[in-house]
């Protein structure tokens, strides 16, 4: 493959962040991946690594909130990010749409980031030249 | 179809004696995370070619201890690595 | 931005490495539930037992007692959905003194031969 040929990737995160370097490692990698120039078709959040997507986190003021850097990094670059949903409601990040539909008084999901299952990591596969897989 | 292995714990885990069952001779293998200690150690591979991930070594302490022919690549070589080769196999 | 779903190529090749034991953590059904979701897209799927991963095909799995979900039923679906090329690793089996008749599902023992033609072969490997 030519040096300078974009490549279309798909990131599938499987680890919290803070438990293990596995979330950082993914938010790392993609951030690479946009500084090379290449395609990032999905980022994809199931298992334990939905609560990426939690906005709730409240972190030291000396360290790093992963959860509102990835928000940044998807907003900024308009990258699409699906949470899988049977993950994520187990787990208590809802977005407003969940937490209405179960009458939960607060929602915890950034907005960044769009609901839905796996499907869309079967789809990611499908359409993107490379997949890589972060978990702990 | 070629494979990158990246290998993401410590030598103790056992990960690289499983990865080997499925190490072909194309393939790669990178060392991320608490794997890059594996670059304490004499490494017994197959004729493929090993990388380590510089900022995880640096972390560490150990960007000066590699005793093997792992070659130390940051993050944007990672991603190269990941063009390469034909698809990506994680083992965590 | 949103990618519609579609099917760009039909000769993909998935291939699901489950290396973990059951109920001790949720990577045996989460292995399980992608690979079903995979056959729903009409794409071939190899499945491999691996290491610890032989221990989920054990018969007689009684997961009430820990309040847990069973894998044995989603194992037993596994031929509903057209997955068929199961491969069990073979020398775990016998580190575990498993035989074909302890297992809920027909597997072909496995070696490593067999083993890195199906990974070459694969456009895509799920390792869990």
């Amino acid at each position: 493959m030519e040096r300078d040929k974009i490549v279309r990737f798909s990131i599938v995160v499987h680890a919290a962040p803070y438990s293990s370097e596995a979330a950082a490692s993914a938010f790392n990698f993609t951030k690479a991946l946009l500084h090379q120039g290449h395609e990032i078709y999905r980022l994809f959040f199931f298992s334990d690594g939905v609560h990426n997507a939690n906005r709730l986190a409240i972190l030291p003021e000396d360290e790093i909130n992963l959860q509102q850097q990835w928000d940044n990094l998807i907003t900024v670059n308009n990258l699409e990010s699906v949470v899988c949903i049977t993950s994520s409601i187990k787990r208590g990040v809802l977005n407003k749409e969940e937490a209405e539909r179960h009458n939960l008084e607060s929602n915890s999901m950034y907005e960044s980031s769009e609901i839905g299952g796996l499907g869309q990591l079967v789809d990611a596969a499908l359409n993107s030249d490379r997949v890589v897989n972060f978990g702990s | 179809m070629s494979s990158l292995h990246t290998i993401s714990k410590a030598p103790s885990q056992g990960q690289l004696d499983q990865c080997l069952s499925f190490l072909g001779q194309h393939d790669g293998v990178l060392f991320i995370e608490d794997g890059v200690y594996h670059c304490l150690e004499q490494l017994d591979l197959p004729e493929v070619d090993v990388f380590s991930l510089k900022e995880d070594m640096s972390a560490r302490g150990i960007a000066g201890r590699n005793r093997t022919t792992a070659k130390p690549v940051n993050y944007e070589e990672f991603v190269e690595l990941c063009c390469q080769y034909d698809k990506v196999v994680s083992w965590f | 931005m949103v990618h519609d779903m579609q099917n760009k190529d039909p000769q993909n090749i998935f291939t699901f490495i489950s290396r973990s034991a059951p109920y001790g953590s949720n990577r045996p059904q989460l292995c399980l539930d992608i690979a079903l979701t995979v056959t729903v897209f009409g794409q071939d799927v190899n499945l491999v037992f691996w290491g610890d991963g032989v221990l989920q095909l054990i018969k007689g799995q009684a997961p009430e007692a820990i309040s847990s979900k069973s894998i044995s039923s989603t194992l037993e679906t596994l031929e509903l959905y057209g997955i068929k090329d199961i491969y069990v690793d073979e020398a775990a089996m016998n580190k575990h003194k498993l035989k074909p008749s302890d297992l809920v599902i027909e597997a072909k023992p496995s070696g490593k031969e067999a083993l890195l033609t199906i990974i070459e072969r694969s456009s895509s490997v799920f390792n869990l």
